[in-house]
């Protein structure tokens, strides 16, 4: 009985911290640059097959701290990929019509994907769980994999990391000023660009972390670039345009709904999330947490 | 190249321009089965059903204002709305069940709209679209009767009875003809609206929809009128898309397909009636010249659009027209439409 009822908010809350570790970075650079990146599931998939091929690597069992470093491993390598794709692409357009970097990151969803193809291939991989994580706690009849557990963990405190940063340090004030008039912002002598800049590699070392973090919960196929990218912009604009405290919690109100939702409706599984997106845009159309940026 | 900027009504240089540019289009696309192989009559035909994804599409955004991230679920109810319907009765006419698609596409988006327009504009109204074509493709993607995963297969090309004579649409170029036929309607239809009385009042909101709506303009209803017209177009170039795949999979509801005509249009220039046609022309032609580079094509054809972005950030004919301006000594003006506000 109590397992029918928590089982859900459990599954619920696993996916909703799926998909806000894969939003942060997305958040982020929506928040700042006002840059839609599409390209946000392209590296991330990135992230996910370059960790797969540490852990091919390294060989044999994972302990939890090289699943971790390998993750972050997977990170950084994103990460600067991100610088490339700043200095490059992301401070060229700059001035151009933010409609227009959607092409931009567009392009570099297809590169991205087609670079996965080239090096690893169109067949699918797996990696398996670390086998510290991979039994299941039993309370009652409720079983909760500890491999969710920590996922759920790791978003939390993700989290309240960068809400830490975003509220109680300098940086943090650094980059709200930043998000709410740049041309201010610059006024006041900070080094925009080269903010910018460094907001775009921590959005990509985020992708790629997400990539390393869960790569035992995916199945490795070029298509890993397009599935949570939608769920991740929903999660972004109920939350209120780029702001993390909104889309930690419009990842879990959306996906807890889904969860409950597709044991009602069985037959269609995922389309609550969906529907709920919509409902929530048209009830709050600014957003969970309106005004605020970042 | 300014007429269709700037003025909106329907004068002579304009009317003629553009029938040239389509005469010259509809001559190539009519004369490739005699000298083209079968390969390249498909990317034709498959370019035109994308020409007047786009060009609807760009109803919406260049006229009206109004991104949508769900273009796709559109042609997606066309094609299966076409697609179950010339199954489940095949003695009704093939043109009658085409139209019903448009119509079909036309009432989704007339009931959509009249809730989503109310609250929401700019990227809030592109989200929302998304949602709405990812119900539609997981609808699709569950539903028994319309095959799920595996989509509808064995989609036939019609007989075309057309009193006098019966059209099988089925023998040789013939359907290639018909959709070339349709597509050309279609966007008359559509070139029609934009340079008409409706385009004229659908431009005033693009430019400025407070102002438009002091001057006594219902914003929001035309907003509706452009999404409905768009859609319902669209669901017509997606039921002509059944018949010539012979096939339909959810895949055709799916977010990246959503992604081609906003694409197309910003590649080619939104400020153009042709900026569509041209994006989808040069997608075309990538994809074609790529199609044999397992895994390199994705790749090359993301560079060359990144090339493109970086050097007409504005679109390949509005660069080409700055361009021009430049060598005629006049000052560019740069296109800026607005995706957020």
């Amino acid at each position: 009985m109590l397992a029918e009822f928590l089982s859900p908010l459990f599954n619920g809350l696993f996916s909703a911290m799926v998909v806000f570790l894969f939003a942060t970075g997305l958040t982020l650079i929506f928040g700042i640059l006002r840059i839609l990146n599409f390209a946000h599931g392209g590296f991330f998939m990135l992230g996910a097959y370059l960790a797969f091929t540490l852990v091919r690597l390294i060989g044999g069992d994972m302990s939890i701290a090289s699943y971790l470093l390998v993750s972050i491993a997977a990170g950084i390598a994103v990460g600067f990929c991100g610088l490339v794709v700043e200095r490059l692409i992301f401070r060229r357009l700059q001035h151009v019509d933010e409609a227009y970097s959607l092409i931009a990151t567009y392009a570099l969803l297809l590169i991205s994907e087609g670079a996965v193809k080239a090096i690893w291939g169109v067949s699918f991989h797996s990696a398996t769980t670390p086998s510290a994580l991979g039994s299941a706690v039993v309370v009652g009849d409720l079983v909760m994999p500890v491999f969710a557990i920590f996922i759920i963990a790791l978003g939390v405190l993700c989290y309240a990391v960068l809400e830490w940063i975003l509220q109680h340090t300098a940086v943090g004030k650094l980059m709200k000023s930043l998000a709410s008039d740049p041309w201010m912002a610059g006024m006041l002598g900070i080094n925009v660009p080269r903010f910018y800049a460094w907001i775009v590699v921590i959005g990509f070392f985020l992708a790629g972390l997400a990539g390393g973090l869960l790569l035992p919960n995916q199945t490795l196929s070029p298509n890993l670039a397009s599935v949570f990218v939608v769920q991740a912009f929903g999660v972004l604009i109920v939350g209120g345009m780029g702001n993390i405290r909104g889309a930690f919690l419009a990842s879990i109100l959306l996906c807890v709904i889904d969860s409950y939702g597709s044991i009602v409706f069985s037959q269609v599984p995922g389309i609550f999330f969906y529907v709920a997106m919509a409902v929530m845009l048209l009830a709050r159309p600014q957003g969970l947490i309106a005004g605020a940026r970042l | 190249m300014t007429s269709s900027t700037n003025g909106s009504t329907i004068n002579g240089s304009t009317w003629r321009r553009d029938a040239l540019i389509a005469a010259v289009a509809l001559a190539v696309l009519v004369s490739l089965p005699f000298v083209a192989n079968k390969g390249i009559v498909f990317v034709a035909g498959t370019l035109a059903l994308h020409v007047v994804f786009g060009l609807s599409w760009n109803l919406m955004f260049g006229q009206t204002g109004l991104v949508s991230f769900g273009h796709a679920s559109f042609f997606a109810i066309g094609g299966y709305a076409f697609a179950w319907t010339a199954k489940m009765f095949p003695q009704l006419h093939p043109l009658l069940l085409f139209a019903g698609a448009g119509v079909l596409g036309a009432l989704v988006a007339l009931v959509v709209g009249m809730i989503a327009l109310r609250r929401s504009v700019g990227v809030y109204f592109a989200i929302l679209s998304l949602a709405l074509s990812q119900i539609v493709y997981l609808l699709l993607s569950y539903t028994p009767s319309l095959g799920q995963e595996d989509g509808l297969t064995g989609i036939r090309r019609p007989l075309l009875s057309l009193g006098l004579t019966t059209i099988d649409l089925a023998r040789g170029d013939n359907y290639y003809y018909f959709m070339i036929a349709m597509c050309t309607l279609l966007a008359i239809g559509l070139w029609w609206v934009v340079h008409g009385s409706m385009g004229r009042v659908f431009k005033s909101i693009q430019q400025d929809p407070e102002r438009a709506a002091f001057l006594g303009i219902n914003v929001q209803g035309y907003r509706l009128r452009s999404f409905a017209i768009a859609s319902g177009t669209t669901a017509i170039a997606g039921a002509l898309y059944g018949p010539w795949l012979q096939l339909l999979t959810p895949e055709i509801a799916h977010w990246t397909f959503s992604a081609r005509p906003i694409l197309y249009t910003l590649l080619g220039g939104v400020q153009s009636f042709w900026g569509p046609v041209v994006g989808a022309l040069c997608f075309a032609v990538l994809e074609y010249g790529t199609r044999t580079l397992h895994g390199l094509s994705e790749i090359v054809v993301g560079c060359i659009l990144l090339l493109i972005v970086l050097a007409f950030p504005g679109g390949l004919l509005g660069g080409l027209s700055r361009l021009g301006k430049r060598m005629a000594g006049k000052p560019a003006v740069a296109a800026k439409p607005e995706l957020a506000r």
